[in-house]
């Protein structure tokens, strides 16, 4: 169910917007890369000799344009990853820290690190990782669980010590989130004291780090918070020039980044942070990435959450949700309550079909349970709502369900009532056909598709062959409505006229035609005219007739 | 264009079904009903049913009162987009529900069954609309087949995929109309009429 701990496919699905291209990340367990997470890193310190480096810099070349927001929860994955590759790597015994690092990038790491990368990088840093996702989301610490991740997790599969810190990393990140800073973050946090013990062996202070810097995110919705976090994904970077470096990245990305592909842009020179800004970019990007930061830090927090303990159908649909409930509450819900929300989906089991929406009261909002389901109850209505103003012409500036409404059902009606011109224009044609007309038709109607057409002329048509034994009724009405076919738009005279006149809102066929005869007015007129005089077959000698009543029918009105 | 034309003949059943399974996965691909609904091969689709559905109808015009033809072929117009929705929709499925139960009504020459649409009242909501509002859902619960007793939410579903089937239908109608009455230019029968 861990997207990250699944196998690459899963990884590769999810999508946060991102083209992640599992090829690239062949050479490690972790197949699945969130591309734009590293974007902005490799370009700039890509050691291109390595086939590893090569692969991640095709792949941060790629989701390039992608880079617009990060998931904070991708930074777990990342690193996982990158502790995947690195022990891949390692294990083949060419690493050199400086081809690792090229995602991460830092010169001097590379050179710092070289010899501490190999073994000490590999389990650790992977089962840390693994182990620290599961923190992060909130599930008990899962020891040999994210062994298939990665060949080189395998024998490192338990490891108790792994387990408590990771235990402790969470649960310090999840309480003591307001309290961190970024600045103070990789110094200051209780990793901290363990973060001075980052060294080429000691990979989990970063995942603790990272692990409490999530957390932290998760509440403090600052961009700064976000990015901070993505620094400390740095990940098997354990030396301590590193965490300064991350420290001083930390602190100038977090200023200069108040949009998540800001940050994303900006982190590209902190090269150590690319990954985890790539990955908190990319999980915003999933979101809107011009969403302001605290929009974004919520929505990347949820992904982050949602990331970690979905499998990809949950993420994604949980992402929609949350995104959907983000965007609606955004401004008035701190971040806190959605990663918590988006935490109790994610603590339960993670089966892909949930049985019901858990739904937990954001911020500042009736924690009542009938309000809660109001509220869910109207999220729906409204992204239906949504849906259907795309749908219904000249519905953009309407605003409120009951002029929404009325549009709706005037283009109902309107849409059936077209149907029906249609309909008997082709009764009085059918006589007409042959077996080669059903030939050339089907080849027309693949060719001559396209939008709504004006039912200007089919109606003049129709209106010919019609025999005008019908009153004339509502004729206003369905003037506006079928002036608004052509016009894309309802006049309010109509809309009340159709109301009023069509209680039932189903016309008969017969009703609708009667209505639909009689309405030539004005401006009809010459098109009358004219396609009377285009002789439609059979349709001419009608068309007389026609015109004449459309003539007597116009006086009547 | 012998492959369009192909279309129409049975014995290219397989090219049909491509489309179908091009339809279908389109569909289950979009969340959004009107984007699959506006896909091009879901209307080549209706339209080469549609013509299949109105060359059966043309070939009783002993219906010679127009009102019947009209009828028919808005029904065989109806049948073949409720067809096409593959029975996902509620409004699909009443409609062939109530063909089906007219035309056996018919058969029988009994009297018709009451059409009740969808039989499944839904649990009341606790979101008390106000009456100008519900007023307003029960018109567009009455013009859309079928959904009388759907919660609010699913009818607003069932309506945006109704729209969307509907412009559909228009579409794949025009063009058919264009092409059997010619377009209104002068072009006297030079059109398919033979």
């Amino acid at each position: 169910m861990e997207k990250e701990s699944t196998t690459p496919p899963n990884w590769t699905t999810s999508s946060f917007g991102m083209e992640i291209q599992p090829n690239e990340l062949n050479c490690a367990a972790a197949d699945q890369l969130p591309n734009s997470f590293f974007n902005p890193n490799w370009d700039n310190s890509v050691d291109q000799s390595d086939p590893f480096e090569s692969a991640l810099s095709s792949i941060v070349s790629s989701p390039a344009a992608s880079n617009a927001a990060a998931i904070p929860g991708r930074d777990c994955l990342m690193i996982r990853e990158l502790i995947g590759r690195l022990g891949s790597i390692c294990n083949s015994g060419e690493i050199s820290p400086q081809t690792y690092v090229a995602g991460n990038t830092t010169t001097n790491n590379n050179s710092t690190n070289t010899s501490g990368y190999n073994t000490p990088l590999n389990s650790p840093p992977k089962l840390n990782l693994s182990i620290m996702d599961s923190q992060i989301r909130g599930s008990l610490p899962i020891n040999g669980h994210q062994v298939p991740f990665h060949p080189t997790l395998v024998p490192f599969s338990a490891d108790p010590g792994f387990a408590e810190r990771a235990a402790r990393f969470s649960s310090f990140g999840n309480t003591n989130c307001i309290g961190l800073n970024e600045t103070d973050f990789p110094y200051g946090l209780m990793p901290g004291m363990e973060y001075g013990k980052m060294s080429n062996a000691s990979s989990n202070q970063q995942f603790k780090v990272v692990g409490s810097q999530m957390g932290v995110q998760e509440k403090n919705k600052q961009e700064g918070n976000v990015v901070v976090k993505r620094k400390f994904i740095r990940l098997p970077r354990p030396s301590t020039p590193e965490n300064a470096e991350l420290g001083d990245s930390r602190e100038g990305s977090s200023v200069s980044e108040q949009i998540p592909g800001g940050e994303v842009s900006t982190k590209v020179d902190s090269d150590s942070n690319a990954r985890k800004r790539k990955s908190i970019s990319r999980g915003k990007a999933k979101e809107t990435p011009s969403t302001p930061s605290a929009k974004d830090h919520k929505t990347t927090v949820e992904n982050e959450e949602s990331n970690a303990k979905r499998s990809r159908q949950d993420e994604d649909a949980g992402n929609e949700k949350d995104s959907a409930k983000a965007k609606a509450k955004a401004d008035s819900k701190a971040a806190g309550d959605g990663n918590q929300k988006q935490n109790k989906d994610n603590s339960k089991p993670p089966e892909p079909p949930k049985d019901y929406i858990h739904v937990r009261a954001r911020r500042g909002q009736a924690t009542d349970s009938h309000s809660l389901a109001e509220r869910v109850r109207r999220e729906k209505i409204s992204e239906r709502m949504k849906f259907l103003q795309d749908l219904v012409p000249g519905c953009n500036k309407v605003t409120g369900k009951a002029v929404m409404l009325d549009e709706i059902i005037n283009y109902v009606q309107s849409l059936q009532r077209q149907v029906e011109f249609l309909s008997m224009k082709l009764a009085t044609v059918n006589p007409r056909m042959d077996c080669n007309m059903e030939a050339q038709l089907s080849k027309d109607i693949f060719q001559s598709r396209g939008a709504l057409p004006p039912t200007l002329y089919p109606l003049d048509s129709v209106m010919r062959s019609i025999p005008y034994g019908y009153q004339p009724q509502q004729m206003q009405a369905l003037h506006g409505g079928i002036a608004n076919e052509t016009e894309n738009r309802f006049p309010v005279n109509s809309l009340a006229a159709l109301s009023r006149n069509n209680p039932s809102g189903q016309l008969p066929p017969m009703d609708g035609y009667g209505e639909a005869v009689p309405q030539v007015s004005a401006p009809w007129e010459d098109d009358l005219q004219s396609v009377v005089q285009m002789g439609f077959g059979q349709n001419q000698q009608q068309s007389f007739h026609g015109s004449g009543a459309a003539a007597q029918m116009k006086v009547e009105l | 264009m012998a492959s369009l034309i192909s279309y129409l003949n049975l014995e290219e059943e397989s090219k049909r079904k491509k489309l179908w399974k091009t339809g279908y996965e389109l569909r289950d691909r979009n969340s959004r009903p009107e984007t699959s609904w506006r896909s091009e091969s879901e209307q080549r689709i209706y339209s080469t049913k549609l013509v299949d559905a109105l060359r059966l109808v043309r070939r009783n015009p002993s219906a010679a009162d127009m009102v019947s033809s009209f009828r028919e072929i808005r029904e065989a117009a109806d049948r073949v987009l409720a067809v096409e929705a593959k029975g996902r929709t509620r409004w699909s499925r009443a409609i062939l529900a109530s063909q089906l139960r007219l035309r056996l009504a018919n058969n029988m020459k009994h009297k018709r069954a009451k059409v009740t649409g969808c039989s499944r009242p839904k649990r009341l909501e606790k979101k008390r609309f106000s009456p100008t509002l519900q007023r307003k859902a029960r018109l567009l619960s009455r013009l859309v087949p079928g959904c009388r007793k759907v919660s609010f939410p699913n009818l607003l579903e069932e309506a945006t995929d109704y729209i969307a089937a509907l412009e559909m239908q228009v579409r794949a109608m025009t063009a058919l109309t264009e092409l059997v009455t010619g377009p209104p230019v002068d072009r006297l029968g030079s059109t398919s009429n033979s």
